[in-house]
């Protein structure tokens, strides 16, 4: 049952994150803040409520936020702590980690056309396109690090991933520092997408889920909170990587989650978002960085000299 | 370390074909020109410590200090709009500029000369190739002379890579630099702004007898 | 030997007796004559799978040479798919038909058609001798075409039809090609010719004849570059023909290329490379073309392009994979190849039925036209809705598997010793991911515009579900989809017969167990996200039994006269796509300009041009009619004329062999000078 621990931590994670980040933001600002689990009150309060559903919308509007949660949850079971596998584990498990997410987003593309209104059609439009984009890059990373360990599972690379020489070490921070533009993009956060705006027309997330209330609305938030805490495990991964006892690996842990969530409010807090036509350009850029790692990769195996 | 700031060279080429401003343009200019900086630091390290340090503050005073000033210069002087014009949309850009640097990588494993180190070349022929294709694709005059200055960084990488046998080489690398910063920009700064008042490629045809 | 015997009777039966029936009774006898003739052939192809062989030869006359009648584990495979997308074909096709009762002789050539089809292709998996194997494949082709042209009084469809009747004989060509170089070589015409010829000659020699036959093949199959005719034929068929010829007629492209793969001994290598770089090219040209499609079974046609694209790159990899001594990729690829043919034939037939079934309520396929589908159809909107997650490869449907596995033989090969195999698999995996990704994109466009939201165009009012006759073979087609996608480790154990005849030694087998593991871990993972799904959706409901529900208008930022008019079109969904790939796509526009203060009516409209199409095909037949053209002066329809050319062709006939002569004599005469 000790696979269950990864599962365990990321839900703990993910009650304190959005605070979190909130708060960073806050006390950028030169604000004190809202308390950390604010928005966990928020979304308890948003499960308790009734619901107000459009008229031009099907059963596809009721379900998609369910079958949302449920891949999000379906993913966080393969993500490994350190050197125990996570509690699904397999040949090419981030094949279907990918895939199970990709099914998440299709639901909530279809849910937000069912509502028939045009800001909502932006959003999934540019929905689909984002996460077209974003795919290359994280199967090329993992690609990299299947071929830098000879494994091909989530919980096979993370244990045997070592960082000996100088050029492992930036390859490190490169792939993390892909990682984390891999978070932001997908949960639409800066610089790809400003949550705190409301105009429609500059949207992404926020605006698909503009019809939703209630109960539903309550699981997309809590969903958005869990890709997040989902993306700093495996972010956490590289720091637990050395052969530490679980105990001690978990106080790291807390931490890296803790440090990503500071990371994501600095850059929400000091950073413009990009024009709506630069989006593009800037994701497949993260391409062009992994298939850089990829070379590097390459370089450090002795491949090429 | 040398690979990492070799990598590091590759991401600013990239995002050069992503940059949007005149400035972006500048200021990756001159972060090529401090990463030159350490590379040659690190790697001339065996020659003799006058032409050492002729090198170091060539690669510090012309590449990261007076040529991004003279452009600035430039900019500001001839009231140039300040906007890159690119012909083809900066995503293509960004798919091309990666396909310059995957097709370097594959044709520098068809030499096999163990005396050159292969990721000195692989990112020279990159450098070189985006430089190109900055001349080509982008629609003013100003970014014509950063694309040739794009191909002059990747030119000084190659002669760095075999520095330490043969430093003659290393020193034309600079003369052709100060060649550059002479020539083009003092031409540029004192005669092309009154002769052209646009800064439009195009108007270059006019100069056809 | 009897059971052929008794295709070959039921099939002469069914036929002759379909023009004297009526209506209802033609479509009955039809089904029937199909399911008889699966049934036989599907019983000796399961035979053949659990380990039988099946094996006759008869002396065909000295034309023929000896006929060999021959299942392996290749050809039971593609028996069993075939036949199972023939019976729902028909089954669907009956009811579909049902509105053209009264057109008698147009069924009856229908349904005859589609007899001789299945006959035919009955035959192409059958047989083993190269002569009866191309006359088999006129008769599917000539069938084919018939089916293709059931609504002829439509000139758009003639003109598709023309177009594949064309294209499917240069097709002929090209395998003919084939067949008179080996049949010249060794003088037979049995399949086994090949093998001795090509074990004789250079690999180069063996090369160029695999190009040969890979090119009429691949002009069936549909890969880019010879994928010209898919887009015209299939909109052009009805929705029943059309999910066959999606289903099983491309992939008689794919058994033959499979086969002269087990006959022809070459580089495998070199073989692999190509393969797998046209189908990449085909994968993601045929999406990004589907993409900006406004007519949905022509977005469909082009999603089979891609998904014959995937099956390539399958093909392609396993190649290489017995080319560098790689079995698991091997198996790998060959695994995931096979299962994707099954695959696709499931769902994108049943995605071309519920498209029938759209245009038979609403008589429009126009993307832009439709909206609020699932209000009045939600069985069909259901149906589609698998289909697409089916094809988007998404757990826990099938499509899921088969890319899985080709995934499991790209990555378990990244670690190899030839750098420039490394770039290739991370260039294919590129390919894949991006094709993945398109895929959902074009499918979200498909399913959201087309089904939710409201009507954007009148729609008859009266429209509604079909009956139970024509949801369920879909239904059929459905229950398959999930047991692939849920079980799919059964399904790898059906497989390991056809992947290892391409294994010549016998050291493959510790792939097998490897994958089964895998297998069963994926098929626990898609069934955890069944009950992960439900369990939230129980939940909700069970949270919000108490709570209250109001509905309301849709949101509109405060704007208060709500029209349909102010919803996402196709058009807009895809432009930020469009935006980008505008360098490589012909895109057209045709604009209205206003020009005055009181503006007129204008209208716009936008269509997307195959580029390769009209370089390949268009431009070089307008220069081939300019050139004909010129001689348009010796048709000028007076007999009188006509007498005149037969005249002057006899002459010739008499006097050239006296001018052969005289100019021999003149020509010895010189010599002796």
């Amino acid at each position: 049952m000790i696979n269950a621990l990864c599962l365990l931590l990321i839900l703990i994670s993910s009650l304190f994150f959005s605070g979190i980040v909130i708060r960073t933001k806050s006390v950028f600002s030169g604000r004190k803040g809202p308390g950390i689990f604010l928005p966990i009150k928020d979304i308890w309060r948003l499960l308790r409520k009734g619901s107000v559903y459009s008229e031009t919308s099907s059963f596809v509007f009721q379900i998609a936020p369910s079958i949302y949660l449920a891949s999000v949850l379906m993913a966080i079971l393969f993500i490994p702590f350190g050197n125990i596998p996570g509690l699904i584990s397999f040949n090419g498990d981030f094949v279907f980690f990918a895939y199970v997410l990709a099914l998440g987003k299709f639901f909530s593309i279809i849910g937000a056309l069912d509502t028939g209104s045009s800001f909502e059609g932006m959003g999934a439009s540019r929905e689909a396109l984002y996460s077209m984009l974003v795919e290359p890059a994280f199967f090329i990373l993992m690609g990299s690090f299947a071929l830098f360990t000879g494994h091909t599972s989530f919980a096979e690379i993370f244990a045997t991933l070592h960082f000996g020489s100088y050029i492992s070490y930036a390859i490190g921070v490169l792939a993390t520092f892909v990682l984390v533009i891999i978070a932001m993009v997908e949960n639409s956060r800066m610089p790809v997408d400003d949550p705190k705006t409301h105009l429609e027309l500059t949207m992404v997330h926020e605006v698909m889920i503009l019809d939703n209330s209630g109960f539903d609305l309550g699981l997309i938030l809590h969903t958005t909170n869990l890709k997040f805490a989902m993306y700093g495990a495996i972010i956490a991964n590289f720091f637990l990587t050395p052969n530490y006892e679980w105990y001690y690996s978990v106080p790291i842990f807390i931490g890296a989650q803790f440090l990503f969530a500071v990371v994501v409010g600095t850059i929400e807090s000091f950073e413009a978002r990009f024009r709506m036509n630069h989006n593009p350009q800037f994701i497949f850029m993260l391409t062009s960085i992994s298939l850089l790692i990829f070379m590097g990769v390459l370089l450090m195996l002795g491949k090429i000299i | 370390m040398t690979n990492i700031l070799l990598i590091a060279f590759t991401i600013s080429l990239i995002y050069i074909g992503m940059a949007n401003r005149l400035y972006t343009y500048i200021s990756a200019i001159a972060f090529q020109g401090v990463i030159l900086f350490g590379v040659a630091f690190i790697e001339l390290i065996e020659i003799n410590t006058l032409n050492l340090i002729l090198v170091l503050l060539e690669t510090i005073v012309f590449k990261t200090i007076l040529i991004p000033m003279f452009l600035n210069y430039v900019i500001k002087r001839n009231k140039i709009t300040r906007e890159a014009e690119p012909f083809l949309t900066n995503f293509v850009s960004v798919v091309i500029i990666t396909g310059i640097i995957l097709g370097s990588f594959l044709m520098s494993n068809t030499i096999h000369d163990t005396h050159l180190r292969k990721i000195f070349f692989v990112v020279a022929l990159s450098a070189l190739f985006t430089g190109l294709y900055i001349i080509i694709t982008r629609r003013k005059i100003i970014t014509h002379v950063m694309g040739f200055l794009v191909i002059e960084n990747g030119v000084f990488i190659l002669s760095l890579a075999v520095g330490n046998e043969m430093p003659m080489l290393v020193n034309i690398g600079i003369l052709l630099d100060i060649f550059v910063s002479v020539l083009l920009l003092g031409i540029f700064v004192n005669k092309i702004g009154d002769v052209l008042k646009e800064q439009d490629v195009s108007q270059l045809r006019n100069l056809k007898d | 030997m009897t059971y052929c015997i008794l295709i070959i009777i039921t099939t002469l039966i069914t036929v002759l007796l379909i023009p004297f029936l009526d209506s209802k009774q033609k479509g009955n006898v039809a089904v029937l004559g199909v399911l008889i003739n699966s049934i036989i052939s599907s019983v000796i192809a399961i035979q053949v799978l659990l380990g039988q062989t099946f094996e006759y030869s008869f002396y065909g006359g000295f034309i023929f040479g000896s006929i060999i009648l021959k299942v392996d584990a290749l050809s039971a495979w593609f028996i069993l798919l075939m036949n199972f997308t023939s019976i729902t074909a028909i089954l669907y096709g009956v009811q579909y038909l049902k509105v053209y009762q009264n057109q008698r002789a147009r069924l009856s050539m229908h349904y005859g058609s589609f007899l001789l089809n299945h006959f035919a292709m009955i035959g192409i998996y059958f047989l083993h001798n190269l002569l009866a194997f191309l006359c088999v494949w006129e008769l599917m082709a000539i069938s084919a075409f018939l089916l293709v042209i059931f609504e002829h009084h439509k000139m758009e469809t003639i003109k598709a039809g023309m177009n594949y009747l064309i294209q499917s004989h240069v097709s002929v060509v090209f395998i003919m090609l084939g067949i008179i170089w080996v049949s010249f070589n060794t003088g037979s015409f049995v399949f086994s010719a090949i093998s001795q010829y090509s074990l004789s000659v250079s690999n180069p020699i063996s090369f160029l004849l695999f190009l040969c036959f890979f090119a009429g093949f691949a002009i069936k199959a549909g890969f880019v570059p010879f994928h010209t005719w898919l887009p015209h034929a299939h909109p052009a068929a009805p929705a029943h023909i059309s999910g066959l010829m999606s289903g099983v007629i491309i992939k008689l492209g794919i058994y033959g290329i499979l086969r002269m793969l087990l006959l022809i001994n070459a580089n495998f290598l070199i073989i692999g490379i190509f393969i797998l770089i046209i189908s990449v090219i085909s994968g993601v040209y045929g999406v990004m073309l589907a993409i900006l499609q406004h007519n949905l079974k022509r977005l469909l046609a082009y999603h089979s392009i891609e998904n014959i694209g995937i099956i390539g790159i399958g093909i392609g990899i396993g190649c290489i994979g017995k080319g560098i001594g790689n079995d698991f990729l091997q198996f790998a690829g060959f695994a995931g190849a096979l299962l994707h043919t099954l695959n696709h034939s499931l769902f994108k037939s049943l995605l071309f039925y519920a498209a029938g079934t759209v245009y038979q309520a609403v008589h429009t396929v126009q993307i832009e036209q439709l909206g609020g589908l699932i209000k009045k159809m939600p069985h069909t909107a259901i149906l589609f809705l698998i289909g697409s997650l089916a094809i988007c490869g998404l757990p826990p449907f099938n499509g899921f598997v088969s890319e899985f596995l080709i995934y499991s033989g790209l990555f378990g090969a990244i670690n190899n010793n030839q750098l420039s195999f490394t770039i290739l698999i991370i260039s294919s995996i590129f390919g894949l991911v991006l094709i993945g990704g398109l895929a959902l994109f074009c499918f979200t466009k498909a399913f959201g515009i087309v089904f939710l939201g409201t009507a954007r165009n009148h729609h008859p009012h009266n429209y509604e579900e079909p009956g139970t006759a024509t949801l369920f073979p879909k239904y059929m087609i459905v229950v398959f989809i999930l047991v692939i996608g849920l079980l799919p480790q059964l399904f790898i154990r059906v497989i390991n017969g056809p992947v290892s005849m391409f294994q010549d030694e016998s050291g493959l087998n510790q792939s097998l167990p490897k994958l089964i593991n895998t297998m069963q871990m994926v098929s626990l993972a898609s069934t955890a996200i069944l009950i992960f799904a439900f369990g939230v959706y129980f939940i909700k409901k069970q949270f919000t039994r108490k709570a209250v529900i109001n509905f309301s208008p849709t949101w509109g930022c405060g704007y208060d006269v709500v029209s349909p008019k102010l919803q996402y079109t196709a058009g807009s969904y895809a432009r930020s796509f469009e935006k980008l790939v505008k360098p490589i796509i012909n895109i057209h526009k045709h604009e209205g300009r206003i020009n005055t203060i009181v503006p007129h009516p204008v209208g716009f409209a936008s269509h997307v041009s195959d580029k390769i199409e009209t370089n390949l095909i268009s431009t070089p037949i307008m220069h081939l009619r300019g050139f004909v053209g010129k001689f348009t002066f010796l048709q000028n329809g007076s007999v009188q004329f006509y007498v005149l050319y037969g005249v002057v062709f006899i002459l010739i006939a008499i006097t050239i062999p006296f001018l052969i002569n005289s100019a021999f004599f003149i020509f010895e005469l010189f010599k002796q000078l």
